[in-house]
C-alpha cells in the first residue's frame, strides 16, 4: 500500500521467504488499491485494474521490475467508473473464453455493473456486454465492489456482492437487466442481508463446481453452484478462529488442492490444504432453501 | 454428500479427535506431492460437524472505512488475541463449544500449512528529533513506532538494534502508519494511511501499549504530514482523490481543516510527499501521476511524476508556482520529503529509482537533482521517506526495502557509504515489502502466487 508492488513467490514460500520478483514503478501505471489481480493460465497474463486512472492493465505473467503493461484499457468509452474511497478496484480475467470482467459502481446507486471486454481489447474500446440493473442483484458499495469467478466447465459466472449482498451465479453470458440463476443470502449462509460475509471480494469455483469465497466470522466457505437461497456453506475454514487472521480474499490451487487466503490487516499469506473442496461430490446435490 | 447432524456426545469424540489431528498437524510437515495427501483430520474421523457460535468481526472487506465509535478494527482483532490469550488449545476448546450445538456445516479445523510473512520491521516513514537525540522509525509491518538513539550504528555482528522506546499495541491504533513528523515539543504525529484515516498524536516520551493523546481523522489515502510551527498547523497529503488538507496542529476528532488544496489546476495527480519552507512561505507536493475524475466514466490518464510549489497558504484550486517535472529529475515512485530550512534544499526519498535526491529551492522545469545519494556502497533499499537534521547537519533515511535506517552528511552525493546505519534485521536481509496483501492470484504455469499491496 505504501508502494502498490505486485509480488511473486514461490508456491513453498515461507515465514520470511523472499519473493522472487516484483513488479513495480512508474512504467508499469499500477496504483494503489487493487483489491483483485488475475492470472490468465491460457496466455500466461496478469491482468489487474489500476483504480486511480480508470484503467485496466495487463502484463506477461512473468514480468519483473519496471515492466511496462502489454495491453491497457482506459478511456471514455470503456464506460470504467468507480467511487472515491475503492473505485475500480477489481478485475478479473478469464482466459479459457478470451474476456475481462470489470465491476463498476458509484458512490450514489447501491447497484453495480458488470462489464465485459474482449481479452485483446486495447485503448479506449467500448465493453462487448454490460450486466446490469436491479434485477441482477449484484450491489456495491462506497468502499468496496463485486467479486467475479468464472466456472468454464459449466458456463457459469459467479458473482459475490458487497455491503451485504448475496453471492449470485449467471450464465457465463449473461447481459441487461438479467436475473441470477441462484441467489445464496441470508443469516444461515453467512452471506448476503443478514448474513454478513466479509473478508473481500475475491472467489474461486473448484472443478468440482464448489464456489470458494470469504463468509462471515472471518471464515472460507464452499457451497456448490447448484445451491441457491438462505443455505449454509458445505465446507469452512474458521481461518479467524484458528489464527486470528481475517481473511482478504482467497485464490485456488486445484492441483495441489490448496487455498491461499491473504489477510491485508496482517501482513500474511497463509495456505490451506483443502482437498474436501476440490474432491467434494455434494456439487451435484440439492442443497436449496428455496 | 451432506452429513447428517451428530449428537453433543459424536461430536464431543469428534473434537477429540480433531485435537489430536491439529497437534499432530503443527509439528509434522505435509507432503508435496499432490500424488500423496497428507491425512485428514475430518475425513478420517468420519463426520464433523464443528460450528462455530461465536461471530467474530471481520476486517477485511477492502479497506475498511474506519470504525465510527473511535474504535480500531486492527486494534480489536489484537484485543481478541491479548484478551484470551489466544493459543491453538483455546481455539480448540472454542470449538469443543460449537461442536456440541450441531449444524449442517462442515468446519475444518487444520491450520494453514504454510505461512508468509515478515518476521522484520518494514519501516514506511523516519524522523529525527535533534533536541532529545533521537529517531523515530515507523514499522508498518506490524504497526509499530520505534524510538532510537539518534547515534545508534548497529554493528555488524548485532542481528538488530534496540530501540529506547516501542509504541505498539491496540490502544495505540495503529494501523498501516507512514508519514512521521516530530513538533518541537517531540510529540510524534503519525499518519494512519487506510483503515483509520487518520492523524495519531502521542506524548514525546510514549512507550508501550498507549492510547494517542489525539486521534484527527481525516479522509481516506492519507500518506504525508508536515510541520508548519510558525503557524502551528499540519499538512496531510490524500492521494486520492488528490488534495492537501490543512488542519490546526491541535486539531483532533472531526475538525475541519483549515484550507483543503484540490482541484484541476493544481496539478496533483495521485499526492505523496509533502514539506513545507517556512522561511521561504512554500509548499512542495510529490504526485506519481495517476490521474482520474471518480465521478466521471473513462476520465483515466497518467501524467509524469512531478513535484509542485504552492504559496504556503494556498488553499482552493490554485495553480502551482512551479513545477519539477521530466526525465532528468530520476523521479521514481517518491516517497517521503524533508526541507533542509537554511538553504531550503528538497530533499527526496526516490522509493524504486533506490537512491535520495536533492533539488535546489529554486529549480523548476525538467532539471536534474543537484545531488544524489545511490549507489552499492549507501546501503539504501527502497528508501521511502527521508528526515533532515539541520542541527547536526544529517539526512536520515529509512529504508523500507532491508529494515533500516541510514544516516549520510547532509552534502552526501554520489555513491557514498553512510556514516551510521540503524538496523532491525540480519545484515544483508532484505525485507518482503508487504504493505496490506488484500488479494492474492494463483500463477499455475510457475507455480507462484501473485500478491499486490
Amino acid at each position: 500500500m505504501n508502494t502498490p508492488i505486485i509480488a511473486a513467490f514461490a508456491r513453498l514460500a515461507k515465514e520470511d521467504t523472499l519473493p522472487v520478483r516484483i513488479i513495480e514503478g512508474q512504467k508499469t501505471l499500477i496504483s494503489r488499491t487493487m483489491h483483485n489481480l488475475s492470472y490468465n493460465a491460457v496466455n500466461d497474463e496478469i491482468v489487474v485494474s489500476s483504480p486511480f486512472n480508470q484503467a485496466i492493465l495487463t502484463f506477461r505473467a512473468g514480468s519483473s521490475g519496471e515492466a511496462a503493461p502489454i495491453r491497457y484499457i482506459r478511456g471514455p468509452k470503456t464506460q470504467i467508473l468507480g467511487t472515491d474511497y475503492d473505485g475500480n478496484d477489481k478485475a478479473f480475467v478469464d482466459g479459457d473464453n478470451g474476456e475481462i470482467l470489470i465491476p463498476v459502481g458509484t458512490n450514489t446507486s447501491p447497484y453495480e455493473s458488470i462489464l465485459v471486454f474482449d481479452r485483446l481489447a486495447n485503448g479506449d474500446v467500448a465493453p462487448k456486454r454490460v450486466l446490469s440493473g436491479p434485477d441482477t442483484l449484484i450491489k456495491g458499495t462506497r468502499a468496496g465492489h463485486a467479486g467475479i469467478a468464472i466456472d468454464p466447465k459449466r458456463d457459469l459466472m459467479v458473482v459475490k456482492s458487497a455491503g451485504g449482498g448475496p453471492l449470485l451465479v449467471f450464465n457465463r453470458t449473461a447481459s441487461g437487466n438479467a436475473k441470477p440463476l441462484k441467489a445464496i443470502q441470508g443469516p444461515k449462509s453467512g452471506i448476503g442481508v443478514g448474513g454478513g460475509g466479509g473478508g473481500g471480494g475475491q472467489i474461486g469455483v473448484t472443478p468440482s463446481g464448489m464456489i470458494v469465497t470469504a463468509c462471515a466470522g472471518g471464515a472460507i466457505c464452499a457451497w456448490s453452484v447448484t445451491d441457491t437461497g438462505d443455505v449454509p456453506a458445505r465446507w469452512r475454514i474458521p481461518v479467524q478462529q484458528l489464527t486470528n487472521v481475517a481473511p482478504s480474499g482467497v485464490a485456488l490451487n486445484p492441483f495441489h488442492k490448496e487455498i491461499i487466503v491473504p489477510s491485508g490487516a496482517r501482513n500474511v499469506v497463509q495456505t490451506y490444504y483443502w482437498p474436501e473442496v476440490f474432491d467434494d461430490a455434494a456439487s451435484t446435490t440439492n442443497n436449496n432453501n428455496n | 454428500m451432506r452429513f447428517e447432524r451428530s449428537t453433543g456426545r459424536r461430536a464431543g469424540l469428534a473434537v477429540l479427535v480433531i485435537a489430536f489431528g491439529v497437534l499432530s498437524l503443527s509439528f509434522v510437515e505435509r507432503p508435496e506431492s499432490p500424488a500423496a495427501p497428507a491425512a485428514n483430520p475430518v475425513s478420517s474421523m468420519g463426520s464433523a460437524r464443528l460450528v462455530s457460535v461465536e461471530e467474530l468481526p471481520s476486517y477485511a472487506d477492502t479497506c475498511l472505512e474506519a470504525p465510527s465509535d473511535g474504535a480500531s478494527a486492527i486494534a480489536a482483532l489484537q484485543e481478541q488475541a491479548s484478551g484470551s490469550g489466544f493459543s491453538l488449545y483455546a481455539v480448540l476448546n472454542q470449538t469443543v463449544h460449537a461442536a456440541q450445538n450441531g449444524g449442517a456445516t462442515n468446519d475444518i479445523t487444520r491450520m494453514p500449512v504454510r505461512t508468509i510473512k515478515d518476521s522484520y520491521p518494514i519501516y514506511s516513514s523516519i524522523a529525527v528529533d535533534p533536541e532529545r537525540d533521537e529517531v523515530v522509525l515507523q514499522d508498518t509491518n506490524h504497526f509499530s513506532i520505534k524510538v532510537f538513539n539518534r547515534l545508534e550504528n548497529t554493528p555488524a555482528t548485532v542481528t538488530a538494534a534496540t530501540p529506547k522506546r516501542v509504541i505498539l499495541g491496540p490502544k495505540t491504533l495503529n494501523e498501516y502508519n507512514n508519514g512521521l513528523s516530530i513538533d518541537k515539543n517531540g510529540d510524534i504525529y503519525s499518519v494512519a494511511m487506510d483503515t483509520a484515516d487518520s492523524v495519531f498524536v502521542f506524548d514525546a516520551e510514549a512507550n508501550g501499549d498507549v492510547a494517542p493523546k489525539r486521534r484527527l481523522r481525516t479522509p481516506h489515502r492519507n500518506f504525508q504530514s508536515a510541520l508548519d510551527e510558525e503557524k502551528g498547523e499540519i499538512f496531510v497529503t490524500i492521494q486520492y482523490p488528490p488534495k492537501v488538507v490543512v488542519y490546526r496542529k491541535d486539531a483532533n476528532g472531526n475538525d475541519a481543516p483549515l484550507r483543503v488544496i484540490e482541484g484541476p489546476k493544481t496539478q496533483i495527480f495521485d499526492a505523496h510527499g509533502i514539506a513545507v519552507d517556512v522561511k521561504r512561505k512554500v509548499m512542495y507536493v510529490g504526485s506519481w501521476g495517476n490521474d482520474s475524475t471518480y465521478t466521471v466514466p473513462g476520465t483515466g490518464t497518467w501524467h509524469p511524476p512531478s513535484i509542485t510549489v504552492y504559496p504556503l497558504d494556498a488553499n482552493g484550486d490554485v495553480a502551482p508556482i512551479r513545477k519539477i517535472q521530466g526525465d532528468r529529475t530520476t523521479l521514481n515512485w517518491m516517497g517521503g520529503f524533508s526541507i533542509e530550512p537554511e538553504s531550503g534544499d528538497l530533499y527526496v526519498g526516490n522509493d524504486v529509482n533506490s537512491s535520495v535526491v536533492v533539488f535546489k529551492a529554486t529549480d523548476n522545469g525538467n532539471v536534474a537533482p543537484t545531488r544524489t545519494i545511490k549507489g552499492d556502497k549507501t546501503g539504501l533499499n527502497h528508501p521511502a521517506s527521508v528526515s533532515v537534521d539541520a542541527k547536526n547537519k544529517e539526512v536520515w533515511v529509512s529504508n523500507m526495502g532491508n529494515s533500516s535506517a541510514s544516516a549520510f552528511p547532509l552534502m552526501a552525493n554520489g555513491n557514498v557509504a553512510p556514516i551510521r546505519t540503524i538496523r532491525s534485521a540480519p545484515a544483508g536481509r532484505v525485507s518482503l515489502k508487504f504493505g496490506k496483501p488484500q488479494a492474492v492470484a494463483y500463477d499455475s504455469k510457475r507455480e507462484e502466487y501473485l500478491v499486490p499491496n
